[in-house]
């Protein structure tokens, strides 16, 4: 995939002379050491992975080269597909609820104010890990025992399966990763904030414009090379979703929260049938390349309007 | 090209062990310290304790042991496989070690001195074979051994004026369920305090179901929740066992227990699926204790969690044991379960390794385990040892687990290939005939597609 | 529980703006400002409390859990559950109390799970704040097609690496080392190259051209210049992937293999179910939870100030 360089205009040609000096020596020592990490710790595997997924493999014994056997059977598996929708269908839900939550409480830690406390509680809940989140809430949404269902029948209000019945299970799963990640993602979005000049709101206080005008024309447009790097991030994790489902559902009830990282962690480990769990793993990359290069794209996310 | 991999880190473990050991006073491979790792912390103090009587036994050798909960343990195992770094000798299950009998990560027992005499006779009868491979070799040494057997809650017999006796000759059939049903029903109490047996009986808003529900059973071979009842029909889930290759889930035995089973939670006798919390139901025992079931049938491993439970006020519940019911054979029946301890193809000292399987496996060390009430020794006078415990210990009578051994009336969990497969197609589809949402019928097709598995495999 | 994050708190949130729109003479004090209290009030119960649920259940005694599971305050209130998670109860007692029979070293994991966390986020951090750098303000051929190679780092699979690098790091001679759970990531995550860059490339060009003109070097450039005006979101970055390594569990525990390298998490895990068909200790397993996590709280504490207070963006117009 191509990403546009980032030209600037005209007016720092002031500084041409310096800028364009070619760094390729001293930006390859900069990039050695992660460069060094990237390729030994993820792309060397990346691509032995891509290759497994040519052959039929049980870790064991040595790899059989077996061609697009992995990814015919892919095709033709409508678990994998159902598994596809699943995730897709936890995507949306997910990233819906988690943006539009920490893009306000983001803007309200910056607007409305800006105690420290604040962003500590807000981030409390990304303290405990997936596993834990998963349990709390495990115990919090029993049918029978849980707290929350106690409380809805205080109100009034009939009982709900969160975790096991077909249709509550993925908005649940949706729910429980909002809650972890919401104040971590807020907290990302605020960082970004900080670096919106407090000027530009002083201009447009004096303007008039009131606190709506202000976050759609001048906290948005300067938000957005953070915001798109939000979303990429959490799009993708958001895709690799796996500790929350092992844990509370194991992928039922039936097959309506068998999301596809679920799926393949299964087919590897369970079933040994390594083969098919990288062609599924391979199929998942590209899916998330594409998506990553559309949302580049649509969010612009080289440009900053801020310089 | 992990197996290049795994050479290469031979070599070089082989490098590093020889500069560890470069001072000190053993020859390397000799090194005397045999790693033995187990999932069930609760059982880890009894082996602690045969560990330590091991290396008195045995100068120069020592026992390492680690512990790993189920899910983690199975991983770290696989990861341990490819990079060399696994356990000498680790507790192994009937549902795993058949793939890694086909894996060849497995060593034969019977190629090492110490473990080469052990004798099936020396066991509870029928727990040794299982873990002979289909290559006719022993692959597991029996440490222990699991039946089925009904648990309650003896206030609530109380307060529906049963005598823990009247539980113990119930019969059921799958067509109007029997006695057992009637039991059920009687046990079973709405909102408005009406039982299963009365009219007016509200099956939508119920309190206290007769019997707890450990979930649809696909995971294996409703063990805890069906096996009992299909088991007293008269069904087998294969043509032969262990090592079957043909499956039976299309015979009516099968199919009508099912429909009569998972009827009773259409009948509000048995908590459905979503009440017990789906795919992780909450266990049995917690549905007794929260009094959300009166009676639950549950295996011989959970004793001690059974007899801990305790009211919001910390009394202990009075809980007793009855057998699993008489089913259309006239017999009753019970799943026949064990778990051994296996070497490691990746041990460097399998003649140390086989001795302390052969010690785990001997009379000490399973009169020890007996001793402390977790779990029934495979050895009978293991097992006498663990019955006298319960006995003085927990006041408990075990021998509803026991009777199945006596009489005989045990059939053994099904041992065959692609048992991970098996369970990633069954689970779904036992899950949808529990909900509801599909009829007992649709495992007809399950059964073809798990007989197809095999034609595959070849 | 029904309050976290569900409909009454969507409801507010768009009402406060439109409210606002309406009377802008009134923002300060107006119906807006309060429904955004009363959404930021619904946001802070949500966050909280399942944690006042797990200190509720931390502090019960397990075996009657169950059966006061409706109960707002502890079920026979004791200390038990944080006795297990410190190792002060024997092996039999935690197991007649519910829980697990194994020694627990506490400090030694605590001071693992230290040493592994200051490893991987100083490496990675600083690390990644080098690339970063290349790859927003230095010039050289294939950088951005290197840097959308990075990019796509971050889409790889768990899966795929998962098992190489385990093989790897016992060629390495690093299992059962805290190096070895911290080298995968203390270079680099495509994450982290990605975050910095973000924010390297909103600084602004003057400042940088000015030094450069005053004869520094790039290489001073970014150790006296950028990185200090970075400040906010460096420390932000480095919080994260502190919180991040503390609670990851699946690496460290492949990689340990005694208590030399178990880490806080890893050995915490004993409280979860054991075997597949009973419960997990939960009153254990929430303390545990709960002294987990109060080390990042409280360095979270120390730092959050920094993250506001030095907005080290002074050189931004």
């Amino acid at each position: 995939m191509a990403i546009g360089t980032t030209s600037r205009p005209a007016r720092h040609a002031a500084a041409a002379g310096i800028r364009r000096r070619d760094d390729t020596r001293l930006g390859l020592l900069f990039i050695l050491p992660a460069l060094i990490g990237f390729g030994v710790f993820l792309i060397w595997p990346t691509l032995r992975g891509i290759y497994l997924s040519f052959t039929k493999f049980n870790l064991l014994t040595p790899p059989e080269f077996n061609g697009l056997d992995n990814y015919l059977r892919m095709v033709q598996d409508p678990v994998f597909w159902n598994a596809m929708k699943v995730t897709v269908y936890y995507v949306i839900l997910n990233i819906g609820i988690q943006t539009v939550f920490a893009l306000v409480i983001a803007v309200m830690m910056q607007r409305l104010t800006r105690r420290t406390w604040l962003r500590g509680i807000v981030l409390t809940p990304y303290l405990v890990s997936n596993v834990v989140a998963a349990l709390i809430f495990m115990w919090i949404l029993d049918y029978q025992l849980g707290i929350g269902n106690t409380v809805l029948e205080w109100i009034g209000l009939d009982r709900i399966a969160f975790l096991s019945s077909e249709a509550w299970v993925i908005p649940t799963i949706a729910l429980i990763n909002v809650w972890r990640h919401v104040g971590y993602t807020a907290l990302l979005i605020f960082a970004g904030l900080q670096t919106i000049p407090e000027t530009m709101y002083e201009a447009g206080r004096m303007d008039g414009a009131s606190e709506i005008r202000m976050f759609r024309s001048i906290t948005v447009p300067l938000l957005r090379p953070i915001l798109a790097l939000v979303l990429i991030i959490t799009v993708v994790g958001s895709f690799q979703v796996f500790d929350t489902v092992a844990i509370a559902t194991r992928g039922g009830p039936v097959d309506a929260s068998r999301v596809l990282q679920y799926y393949i962690y299964d087919m590897a480990f369970g079933r040994f049938q390594f083969g098919y769990a990288f062609a599924m793993s391979v199929a998942l990359l590209i899916v998330l390349v594409i998506i990553t290069f559309l949302q580049y794209r649509l969010t612009r996310a080289e440009e900053s309007d801020l310089a | 090209m992990f197996r290049k991999l795994r050479i290469g880190a031979a070599a070089l473990s082989v490098g590093l062990l020889s500069a560890a050991c470069g001072g000190g006073e053993q020859a390397a491979g000799s090194a005397g310290t045999i790693t033995y790792w187990l999932w069930d912390s609760a059982q880890q103090p009894g082996y602690q304790k045969c560990a330590d009587a091991f290396e008195q036994q045995n100068p120069g050798l020592r026992i390492q042991i680690g512990q790993y909960g189920w899910d983690d343990y199975w991983s770290k195992l696989t990861a341990g496989f490819i990079s060399d770094t696994a356990p000498d000798v680790f507790t192994d299950h009937l549902s795993k070690y058949a793939q890694f009998v086909d894996l060849q990560v497995l060593r034969p027992l019977d190629d090492y001195p110490a473990t080469a005499d052990i004798k099936d006779t020396d066991y509870q009868e029928g727990l040794a074979a299982l873990w002979k491979g289909q290559d006719g070799k022993r692959y597991g040494a029996p440490k222990d051994w699991d039946t089925i057997a009904m648990f309650y809650d003896a206030a609530k017999l109380r307060e529906a004026g049963v005598q823990p006796a009247d539980l113990e000759n119930l019969t059921w059939n799958p067509t109007d369920g029997g006695t057992f049903e009637k039991m059920v029903a009687h046990l079973t109490i709405d909102n408005n305090g009406v039982r299963g047996d009365e009219p007016g009986f509200d099956k939508n808003n119920v309190k206290t179901y007769g019997l707890g529900s450990d979930g649809s059973g696909g995971g294996g071979w409703g063990q805890t929740q069906w096996s009992a009842f299909t088991g007293s029909a008269g069904w087998q889930a294969t043509d032969k066992n262990p090592w079957g290759t043909h499956f039976n889930l299309d015979q009516p035995a099968f199919q009508d227990t099912l429909r009569w089973y998972f009827g009773l939670a259409q009948k509000g006798y048995m908590a459905g699926f979503e009440e017990i919390g789906g795919n992780n139901p909450t266990p049995p025992d917690k549905q007794i204790q929260t009094g959300l079931a009166a009676l639950a049938l549950d295996g011989s491993w959970k004793i001690s969690s059974f007899t801990g439970l305790t009211d919001t006020a910390g009394n202990k519940l009075d809980i007793g044991l009855a057998p699993t019911p008489i089913g259309p054979t006239g017999k009753r029946a019970s799943m026949f379960n064990g778990l051994a301890d296996s070497i490691t193809k990746f041990s460097q000292q399998p003649e140390n390794a086989a001795k302390w399987v052969a010690f785990l496996a001997g009379a000490e060390c399973q009169n020890i385990i007996g001793e402390s009430g977790v779990v029934f020794p495979a050895r009978p006078e293991g097992t006498e040892k663990a019955i006298a415990f319960n006995k003085a210990d927990r006041d408990l009578d075990v021998t509803a687990f026991t009777d199945h051994v006596k009489d005989g009336t045990t059939f053994l969990f099904p041992v065959t290939s692609n048992a991970a497969d098996i369970v990633a197609l069954m689970r779904p589809r036992m899950d949808a005939v529990y909900i509801g949402t599909a009829p007992v019928e649709s495992l007809t097709d399950l059964n073809d597609q798990l007989n197809t598995l095999f034609e595959v495999a070849g | 529980m029904a309050t976290t994050t569900t409909p009454p708190a969507t409801t507010v949130d768009p009402a406060a703006p439109a409210a606002e729109a309406e009377r802008p003479e009134a923002r300060r004090f107006g119906i807006g400002r309060a429904l955004a209290w009363v959404f930021m009030i619904l946001v802070i119960f949500a966050s909280l409390f399942p944690f006042y649920w797990m200190l509720r259940t931390a502090l019960s005694s397990n075996n009657a859990l169950y059966a006061g599971s409706d109960s707002l305050l502890p079920v026979q209130p004791s200390m038990d559950g944080f006795a297990r998670v410190f190792g002060l109860q024997t092996g039999q007692e935690a197991i007649d109390a519910g829980g697990a029979g194994q020694p627990i070293n506490f400090w030694r994991y605590l001071l693992n799970s230290v040493v592994v966390s200051t490893l991987i986020t100083a490496g990675q951090v600083f690390f990644s704040a080098m690339a970063a750098y290349a790859f927003a303000r230095l010039q050289w051929k294939h950088r951005d097609k290197v840097f959308a190679f990075f990019l796509g780092g971050l889409m790889i699979p768990a899966i795929f690496t998962l098992l190489p690098n385990f093989v790897l790091i016992k060629q390495l001679g690093l299992v059962d080392t805290l190096l070895g759970i911290a080298l995968p990531t203390m270079l680099m995550t495509p994450f982290a190259v990605f975050f910095l860059r973000q924010f390297f490339l909103g600084i602004s060009h003057e400042v940088e051209e000015a030094a450069l003109i005053d004869g520094a070097s790039k290489v001073r450039v970014f150790f006296r210049l950028i990185l200090p005006m970075s400040a906010a979101p460096i420390t932000t970055l480095a919080i994260l992937t502190y919180i991040t390594s503390w609670n990851e569990y699946f690496w460290p525990l492949m990689v340990s293999y005694t208590d030399r390298s178990r880490v806080l998490t890893v050995a915490l895990g004993v409280f979860r179910s054991q075997t597949p068909q009973s419960g997990p200790d939960w009153a254990g397993l929430m303390a545990a939870t709960l002294v987990a996590a109060l080390p990042m709280l409280i360095l979270f504490m120390v730092f959050a100030k920094r993250i506001v207070n030095s907005i080290g963006f002074s050189g931004i117009k």
